[in-house]
């Protein structure tokens, strides 16, 4: 289809203001949080399901690709046309449609920012679990296709462990609701497949979220290591005692330092690692339970503690997690960020090849994670525009994956395949398991339309 | 050759004469639903699952996976019944990762069994699922139909505690979704769809699942109450707080007097685990709750009878030999207000009903006691009522177990929803020839 006609045809079917064209606002959608870049032919920014739906039909009817997209904070390229068609951006479908308190739910909109919601769950002493780092930013939507995690995902479980129900814009535009507020729904899990299918299988345009209590008490915890072997080594220590705490997140000296000299978070900058450890749940026994933590850190040499006093000063700890990303971004003008998982055992082994890898390739590695998942952030930090240095960097991110893999691990935690991963899809996989997750995606999508070209390598054994 | 006896030797030839049933006398035992299949093979591993189910699907056969045979009442009448699949013999431990707490085990070894090993090693683990038929219960059957218990109220289900699985597609086609590690979204998340699909795509082979450290201390406390608006509110109230109690269970009084004896009219059981503060201080606080609404005792549990009490709620389908049992989901705050309206409703019917709910999860289970074959036509009737009760509050209900002459008149797996069109697009691309349990799934998948 010529593109004047279809921004045309797109224009009568959800009004002219909402459908974008000019090659600036194709600037704005060619791109995620990773390194791929490519062109929408045309930009949608619908407002209701039945919008969608029409989008939808009309994309299937004329064979063009369709991409579901929030805030683009995605980081392997899963919201990027890399076959060009319609970005659907969904940050127009914000709403909060019911904050269902009595029976701990809540229905939103694919486009409501992820910390919005939680402020919202927070006058009624309610929360959200998931808590990706940008959660400032993200969308509930885009945290359901990517799966994502966060530090509490430790305890609390991923995305999909607290998205119940969803209502799906089908490849022909029908509307279905797959599963609901009621737990246990008879037939296939659906909402469970389509948690970290990247916009593969269908349009989401509402989800039914689980809502819990507040905890009672939170403890957190800033413990200094003089090496970074024994805070990995204390994380396997507090795990093995049979206590999982909230979070277990850790970050090493690089991050550190960049950390520090963006926020000013009070980060000793020569420290080797820091972790953060927090427990939450109800009061009684929690005091026990951190002299007990502490006692583990000591046996492995930690250097310095710190119980966060206040809820200021525990922001003030998780101000510099979560900006982690943000703060060693300004050290070079780009980095890539791997999100292989491995089990949390193997994590020291695993840290020590990073550092390996890093070297091997000279690129610089900044390391965040969320060490009680077992799940790395290996920041490797370049200029793109130095092709020998670009060209290093993708080497050394897919050495990594394969040493993730090596430690019975796999390629990605909680960022997604993408574009980015595609090609360690096989270290996986065999193409039987691919094979079936075909006929899953032909089972939603038989032309391939919703956002073709990701999460699925092409050819078998690409790797 | 008969085309019988063509596939008969072939089965014979994969797993050997001695893992082959086919004298009808014996196959009588495996019967679904009335259907006696012509022949039940026990694999010895997943390559002869995987050229049993080539071979099925060449001889397009209707297979039937089987662990202990618990769950074999759920489910639609076959609309063919050639093979029963027992996964009995596929039953090691394959990997217990103590440091990492996760395991890898096969599909046909029994919960039960899974626990007691993992409770003697090290610090002790379990597996966080209680569903019913404790001892009998084979991981494999678990799992396929995302079997859960009281205790899910903290621990969450299988959905949400597997890492990974082995299956083998009706292609032959060996599969490994998952893995490890607690996060993971390296491509479709494939587990959670075999999860609870009743065999209907696939036939589980092995599971990689989340370990829990045993808990510190556990308690358990019993209140009764003689007005259901009293329990209502206060499984509402504890829902609500900060409270974690790891079950909150609701029941009538026929329920829980074949558990415990006397006369109450309803009774609220609070399982409490975690460390032993908590613990202590929980059941004195929901104590005192309940006292404020009105209950007419409260009792905290030993140990022992504490285990016990646990195990015989579980298998209360045993113990009350109920021939049909129904199960409704709904939203979680009309717990109460469902059980009440079903009570009045089996009493207007003249049917005997003892009622078992998950207060924390909007689940109630119906047991319907005595001889019912006189009343089917009446039951088929009570079940609709109950259906649309339970779709009033955003819910369904499934019939888990009926004879054949029910389940004839209603649809087991509650009132059709719209996405059940996906689900008939995945059956027929994964299974085309439709061998696994034909028509027992919903929908008639």
């Amino acid at each position: 289809m010529e593109k004047e006609a279809m921004v045309a045809e797109l224009v009568r079917l959800v009004g002219g203001e909402q459908v974008l064209s000019s090659p600036m606002q194709f600037k704005l959608y060619e791109y995620d949080a990773s390194l791929i870049r490519s062109k929408p032919d045309c930009i949608v920014l619908p407002t209701s399901t039945e919008q969608v739906s029409k989008v939808v039909k009309f994309a299937h009817d004329n064979k063009i690709p369709i991409i579901a997209r929030g805030s683009g904070t995605n980081l392997s390229g899963g919201s990027v046309p890399v076959e060009g068609g319609i970005a659907l951006v969904l940050t127009k479908m914000n709403r909060i449609i019911e904050m269902d308190i009595e029976n701990q739910r809540v229905v939103v909109q694919p486009g409501v920012i992820t910390l919005d919601l939680k402020n919202e769950l927070a006058k009624y002493g309610y929360l959200y679990q998931p808590d990706p780092a940008s959660e400032k930013v993200t969308t509930i939507g885009g945290n359901f296709g990517e799966n994502a995690g966060g530090p509490h995902c430790l305890k609390y479980g991923v995305t999909s462990n607290h998205v119940l129900g969803v209502e799906l814009v089908l490849f022909d535009g029908e509307v279905v609701n797959v599963g609901g507020k009621a737990l246990d729904n008879p037939g296939f899990d659906l909402p469970g497949i389509l948690g970290a299918s990247e916009g593969t299988l269908g349009i989401i345009t509402q989800a039914t979220l689980r809502i819990m209590p507040k905890a009672e008490a939170v403890k957190t915890m800033l413990c200094i290591f003089d090496s970074i072997e024994d805070g990995g080594n204390t994380v396997t220590a507090i795990i093995g005692e049979g206590i999982i705490p909230a979070t277990l997140e850790m970050m090493d000296n690089l991050t550190i330092k960049a950390v520090e000299d963006a926020y000013h978070v009070g980060f000793p900058t020569d420290a080797a690692a820091i972790l953060i450890i927090e427990l939450d749940g109800l009061k009684d026994g929690m005091d026990r339970l951190t002299e007990h933590i502490l006692d583990i850190c000591r046996e492995h040499k930690v250097r310095e503690i710190r119980v966060a006093k206040n809820q200021a000063e525990r922001d003030k700890i998780w101000a510099g997690r979560k900006g982690a990303f943000g703060a060693v971004g300004r050290l070079r003008p780009n980095y890539l960020v791997n999100d292989g998982t491995v089990p949390r055992t193997r994590l020291p082994e695993t840290l020590a090849r990073v550092v390996e890898i890093g070297k091997q390739y000279r690129i610089p590695i900044a390391n965040v994670f969320h060490a009680g998942d077992g799940n790395l952030h290996p920041l490797m930090l370049f200029d793109e525009r130095d092709k020998d240095e670009l060209q290093r960097v993708h080497a050394a991110a897919l050495e990594i994956m394969r040493v993730c893999v090596e430690m019975g691990g796999t390629i990605s935690g909680e960022h997604g395949i993408g574009v980015e991963k595609i090609h360690g899809m096989s270290l996986i996989f065999s193409d039987e398991d691919i094979a079936a997750m075909r006929r899953v995606k032909a089972a939603f999508d038989p032309l391939n339309l919703f956002n073709p070209g990701k999460l699925l390598p092409e050819t078998e054994k690409a790797a | 050759m008969s085309n019988e006896i063509r596939w008969v030797s072939a089965l014979k030839g994969i797993v050997g004469e001695a893992n082959i049933i086919h004298d009808p006398d014996r196959l009588a035992a495996y019967a679904v639903d009335g259907m006696v299949p012509r022949a039940v093979v026990s694999p010895g591993s997943v390559e002869e699952v995987s050229k049993l189910l080539v071979t099925a699907t060449a001889e397009k056969l209707g297979v039937v996976p089987r662990g202990n045979g618990t769950k074999m009442a759920t489910g639609g009448i076959p609309r063919k019944l050639d093979v029963v699949l027992s996964m009995l013999r596929i039953n090691r431990i394959t990997e217990h990762d103590v440091p990492n707490l996760s395991l890898s085990v096969e599909a046909g070894i029994t919960l039960s069994a899974v626990q007691k090993q993992l409770a003697g090693i090290g610090k002790g683990s379990f597996l966080p699922l209680d569903p019913p038929y404790t001892e009998k219960a084979t991981i494999g059957g678990i799992i396929a139909s995302n079997g859960s218990g009281p205790r899910r109220y903290l621990y969450n289900s299988a959905r949400d505690l597997l890492l990974g699985l082995k299956a083998v597609l009706p292609n032959g086609d060996v599969v490994a979704f998952g893995g490890k590690t607690v996060k993971n979204v390296s491509g479709y998340d494939m587990t959670k769809l075999l999860v609870g699909s009743w065999g209907a795509l696939g036939v589980i082979t092995e599971i990689t699942t989340k370990l829990l450290p045993l808990p510190e201390a556990s308690a358990t406390l019993l209140v009764t109450f003689d007005d259901l608006t009293k329990a209502g509110s206060l499984a509402r109230k504890v829902l609500h707080s900060v409270l974690l109690p790891s079950a909150m269970e609701l029941m009538d009084e026929k329920a829980a007097g074949r558990l415990l004896g006397g006369k109450a009219r309803y009774l609220t059981a609070f399982s409490l685990e975690g460390v032993g503060e908590a613990v202590e201080r929980q059941v004195a606080e929901i104590g005192q709750m309940a006292q404020k609404e009105g209950a007419t005792d409260t009792k905290v549990l030993g140990a022992e009878e504490e285990r016990i009490f646990w195990v015989r709620v579980r298998d209360f389908a045993l113990a009350a030999d109920a021939s049909v049992i129904l199960r409704a989901n709904f939203v979680i705050s009309k717990q109460a207000e469902i059980l009440g309206r079903f009570e009045t409703l089996a009493q207007a019917a003249g049917v005997e009903c003892a009622f078992i709910g998950h207060a924390g999860n909007g689940i109630l289970t119906c047991y319907l006691l005595g001889d019912m074959s006189a009343k089917m036509g009446d039951l088929a009737d009570l079940i609709g009522r109950f259906t649309a009760e339970a779709a009033k509050q955003e819910g369904n209900l499934i019939v888990e177990a009926a004879p054949r002459a029910l389940k004839e008149k209603v649809n087991v797996w509650g009132q059709p929803r719209s996405d059940y069109v996906v689900m008939r697009r995945l059956k027929e691309k994964v299974d085309p020839a439709g061998i696994l349990n034909p028509g027992r799934f919903v929908g008639g998948i």
